[in-house]
This record gives C-alpha cells, sequence and structure tokens, in this order.
C-alpha cells in the first residue's frame, strides 16, 4: 500500500486563497447554496470543504460531516479513482486551468448507483494560482431512464404476434433464454432474428453482461481472426486486444450470418464452443471464455452445409436449440395485428392522433406479401403514420410499392411468389 | 470474533467503491481478536459480482468497504456475512477499529472540519 498525500498532509486553512483573491469565504456556501444542482467545493489537496443543498440531497452527506474528508469518500464517483482532472494534472505538472466534465456514476450513502456529469471547475486567483475546484454534479437519471426507454427495442416484449408459429416461439422463448445451449436462429431477412437474438439476451441471466453482435463481413482472414479472437501482447510490450469473444465474456455473442464466415474461422468457433477456451492471435495460451453464442442465418441451414459453407460440425452443435421466424406471408392473421401494433407504436412516437386504417387500406395492406418482411411492414406503417395529415390512414397515405408491387425477377404480377426462398423451398413456420 | 475480515483498498485507504476495488486486504483473526494470517490481493479487474464470488471462495466473514450499492450489500447480507459499508478512512485504521468492535457502517475515520 503506497501512502495517500491527502490523508497524511496537515489541513490547511483552506478558504485563505480566496479571501486572497478578495471573495469573502463566508460568500461561497450563500452564493451556491440553492443552486439546483450539486456543487462539492475542493482544496487543493482533494478534501471537502463544503457540499450545497443539492448535493447533500445527492449524496446522503450533511456538509458539516464531509468537511476534511478527501471527496473520493463523500461522491464516490467511478471517475475518482482513474480519471480525477486535478490529480491528472498534479502528476504530468500542469495547473488545471480549464473546466472539464465527464460522466459516470456515483454511489450515495442510501446505496443507490446514480448516473452523474461531474464538472470539475478550477477556481484561480488574481495571479492565476489555483486556489481551490468547484466539482458541479448534475443528477442524470431522468436522462438515462429517457434513453434506456427510447433505445430498448428488444425486451421480450418487443417480439409480438398471434399466429401459431409465433405462439410457439414466444411460449418456449423464456425457457430458451434461461438455457446455456447455443441457439441457431433462422427466418428470412426482416423477419426479427437480431431483435430475438437480443430479446433472448435481455432474458437471460447474462442481462447485466454484454451483447456483441459480429458480422462476419468479408475482409483477410487473419484480420478477422484478430477482430474475433484478440491477438495477444506482442514482445515489445504491445498492449494484448481483446477481440469480440473476450467482449463478450460472461455475457452473450450474437453472430449474425454465421455462413458469412470463413470456414477457419468455424473451426475454431466449434473449438471454442467444446472446450469453452480460445488462443488469441499470435499467442499460445488457450483464455478461457465463458461465452454464449447465438447464431443466426437467413439461408437454409441444411443447404448450407450441402454447399460446404457451413461446417456440419458446427451446424450440429449449433443446432442445439434451433428458433424459425416465419415471413410474414405466412403469419396470416398476425399481418393485421402487426399493422395495429406499429400503428400505436408511432402514433405514439410523433404524437399524431391516429384511429386506424380505413377498409381500403387494410385490404390493400392485407393482400401485400411484404418481401422484406416485418422491418418492411414497419417501415410502411411508419410512412403512413408520417404522412397521414387526418385521423385514418387510406390508399394515398401508402408508400408505392404496396399500390404496385415489383414482381421478382421480371414474372408477371401473380407467379412466384417474392421473397428469399432458399433453395426454391420457402420457409415453414 | 475469529474469521476472515476483507477490506476494500484504494492505495492506504478503505475503497471508497465496492465495485471499484481492484485490490483487497484479507485478514484471518482467532477468537481473541489476534490476527494469524494477513494477505493483499490484487484484482484482475474491478467487478462487484466478482468480488462478491471471492468473498464467498474465500469464507469471508466480515467486510469492510466504501460505497456500496444495496443489491450487493443484501447479498451479502443474505449470505450472514457482516458488512460495515459507507467506510471512510485508512484502512489499517478501519481494521484496528473492527477488531476493538468499534467500527459502524458509514463511520468516518479521516479528521474532520477544515473550514478553518
Amino acid at each position: 500500500m503506497d501512502s495517500t498525500l491527502a490523508t497524511l498532509a496537515p489541513l490547511a486553512s483552506p478558504f485563505l486563497g480566496l479571501a486572497a483573491s478578495g471573495l469573502n469565504r463566508a460568500d461561497l456556501p450563500r452564493i451556491l447554496r440553492d443552486l439546483p444542482f450539486g456543487v462539492a467545493v475542493v482544496d487543493l489537496e482533494r478534501r471537502t470543504l463544503m457540499l450545497n443543498a443539492a448535493l447533500e440531497r445527492l449524496t446522503g452527506f450533511a456538509s458539516d460531516e464531509a468537511a476534511g474528508v478527501p471527496c473520493r469518500h463523500i461522491l464516490r464517483g467511478s471517475f475518482c479513482q482513474h480519471q480525477c482532472p486535478p490529480l491528472c494534472c498534479a502528476k504530468t505538472g500542469e495547473s488545471p486551468c480549464r473546466a472539464t466534465s465527464r460522466e459516470g456514476t456515483l454511489i450515495n450513502r442510501h446505496r443507490r448507483k446514480i448516473h452523474v456529469r461531474l464538472t470539475s471547475v478550477p477556481v484561480l486567483d488574481a495571479e492565476g494560482a489555483h486556489v481551490c475546484t468547484l466539482e458541479v454534479i448534475e443528477d442524470l437519471t431522468p436522462l438515462k431512464e429517457l434513453e434506456a426507454r427510447l433505445t430498448r427495442t428488444a425486451g421480450p416484449g418487443a417480439i409480438v404476434g398471434r399466429c401459431p408459429a409465433m405462439e410457439h416461439l414466444l411460449r418456449i422463448m423464456p425457457a430458451v433464454a434461461q438455457s446455456d445451449a447455443a441457439v441457431l436462429l433462422t427466418g428470412e431477412s426482416g423477419t426479427g432474428k437480431d431483435l430475438l437474438a437480443e430479446a433472448l439476451h435481455r432474458a437471460s441471466p447474462r442481462t447485466r453482461e454484454s451483447f456483441v453482435r459480429v458480422n462476419a463481413t468479408p475482409m483477410p482472414e487473419a484480420l478477422l481472426d484478430v477482430e474475433l479472437f484478440g491477438q495477444a501482447g506482442g514482445a515489445e510490450g504491445e498492449a494484448p486486444r481483446p477481440g469480440k469473444f473476450q467482449l463478450a465474456q460472461n455475457g452473450t455473442i450474437y453472430l449474425s450470418e454465421i455462413a458469412d464466415m470463413p470456414l477457419a474461422q468455424q473451426g475454431r468457433l466449434l473449438r471454442l464452443l467444446d472446450e469453452k477456451a480460445v488462443t488469441p492471435a499470435g499467442g499460445d495460451r488457450p483464455m478461457r471464455l465463458n461465452v454464449r453464442v447465438l447464431a443466426a442465418t437467413a439461408r437454409d441451414p441444411e443447404g448450407l452445409v450441402e454447399a460446404g459453407l457451413l461446417r456440419e460440425d458446427l451446424f450440429h452443435r449449433l443446432n442445439a436449440v434451433r428458433l424459425h421466424l416465419p415471413p410474414v406471408r405466412e403469419r396470416g392473421e398476425d399481418v393485421q395485428f402487426l399493422l395495429t401494433h406499429f400503428l400505436g407504436v408511432y402514433t405514439t412516437k410523433f404524437r399524431k392522433q391516429l384511429l386506424g386504417f380505413t377498409q381500403e387500406a387494410l385490404a390493400l395492406l392485407s393482400a401485400y406479401d411484404y418481401p422484406g418482411n416485418v422491418r418492411e411492414l414497419r417501415n410502411m406503417v411508419e410512412y403512413a403514420v408520417m404522412v397521414c395529415p387526418g385521423d385514418m390512414i387510406g390508399t394515398e397515405h401508402l408508400p408505392p410499392q404496396v399500390h404496385f408491387p415489383a414482381s421478382p425477377r421480371g414474372e408477371p404480377e401473380g407467379g412466384a411468389p417474392r421473397g428469399k426462398h432458399p433453395h426454391g423451398k420457402r420457409g415453414t413456420a | 470474533m475469529s474469521g476472515t475480515i476483507l477490506v476494500t483498498l484504494y492505495r492506504d485507504e478503505v475503497a471508497p467503491r465496492f465495485d471499484l476495488a481492484s485490490e483487497v486486504l484479507l485478514v484471518t483473526v482467532n477468537d481473541e481478536g489476534h490476527e494469524m494470517r494477513r494477505q493483499e490481493l490484487v484484482l484482475a479487474h474491478a467487478s462487484a459480482d466478482d468480488l462478491c464470488d471471492l468473498i464467498l471462495d474465500r469464507e469471508v466473514s466480515v467486510v469492510i468497504t466504501g460505497g456500496m450499492e444495496d443489491e450487493h450489500y443484501h447479498y451479502l447480507r443474505w449470505k450472514r456475512l457482516d458488512v460495515l459499508d459507507g467506510v471512510a478512512g485508512l484502512a489499517e485504521d478501519a481494521l484496528s477499529r473492527h477488531l476493538r468492535g468499534e467500527l459502524r457502517s458509514g463511520d468516518i475515520l479521516f479528521p474532520r472540519g477544515g473550514h478553518g
């Protein structure tokens, strides 16, 4: 244990510098007391001199009991130990002259973790010497709650459907989420594989850990290897670089199109699934990993195995649990349910008072076969809600492709069904 | 009184936050409260969950730490540990006070005042 200067130095007269610069020390508490955000006055040794009323409420400490205590023990911020700007300046020998802000959390006396933004404002005297620091703390809890609400796209409630296939999926989803088995998600583009993968993670015991999505985009194999499995530290002191699998430690990794992954990496993934360990590129010692693997493909996995694009052993390993998302055209009565669902979502988002669809619009939308699946249906409703000035969405508010559906591969309307049908087969629910 | 006491560390102080502690002091004491064994551990990374695992793994009976989230506090209490959280002060000071039976949650051991 090394020594802490702040705790060993004798307590100096803290407001001496302020008095010398013409400010009366008694003025500060009065000036700061009723500000709507938290303020702590901290001396050069990082000891707390006072807290204003807002910060007393936020931290649970009274100003009197905090006086003289190192501020890291009062603020208990995530930024206190390693990113404290005055301490950083002290290390580099610079004098802090600019206000700096950073976001983080603090844990208050009531054991509550609070998201905050801390701005450190150095107070300088007439000669430019650092006198003390004002630590201004804003409570970001309402903003963080709003952000979480807006970005929470993939809770278990985000997957909706009433057709038998979707009802079955929703019924088994909690049990699948609770298990640690690898899952293979299949379904055409736009059916919600990504959403389902994230929902599985959110409903799993790993929900507090990271969810890492991997898109095995075409890149040189060596680079992809580093990207996925990381790189060991170099002999010349190079820092080791974590790969996606290391970033997902204790959490979930989602491979969004498994067949895009080269066969060499598929082999390494198979070893990872079997041995729960991975050797980073350039390293010789395997690293133990605790990662749940979810993989998805928009194509027929058996066909991919036949075509040599997916290793058969990996397919059988991933296929332990297989969840298939049916295309919209096979979800029958779900179309109207989804239209109503997204109408509700977008009327709330755009603050409109829409009552529903006209009979003509509904007939047109029900007859359409949605090659882009739920994603296309959702975008159509978003467009319609956006452009509709009245209270009912009519045919004139629907995007052109509903009125004039394009024929696939130049076939006449009424010919072969559209959408991706791998190997000539239509997906099954 | 016998058992293992864990103090989360930040330099020579009790770590201001349980979840950010990357160093701990483990002290085993006998029935008379005499120190039998002392060990300082540097953790691979700071994590409240991993620290809870370590505490249970080492059969710690008392935890002395700084600010701690409700969830971890109640988890350790549920595991029948004594948790003295919110302690602000030098680690050795906190430890000796605990051995004298004088340490409580929320105690501030640093010299206070200073409006001089």
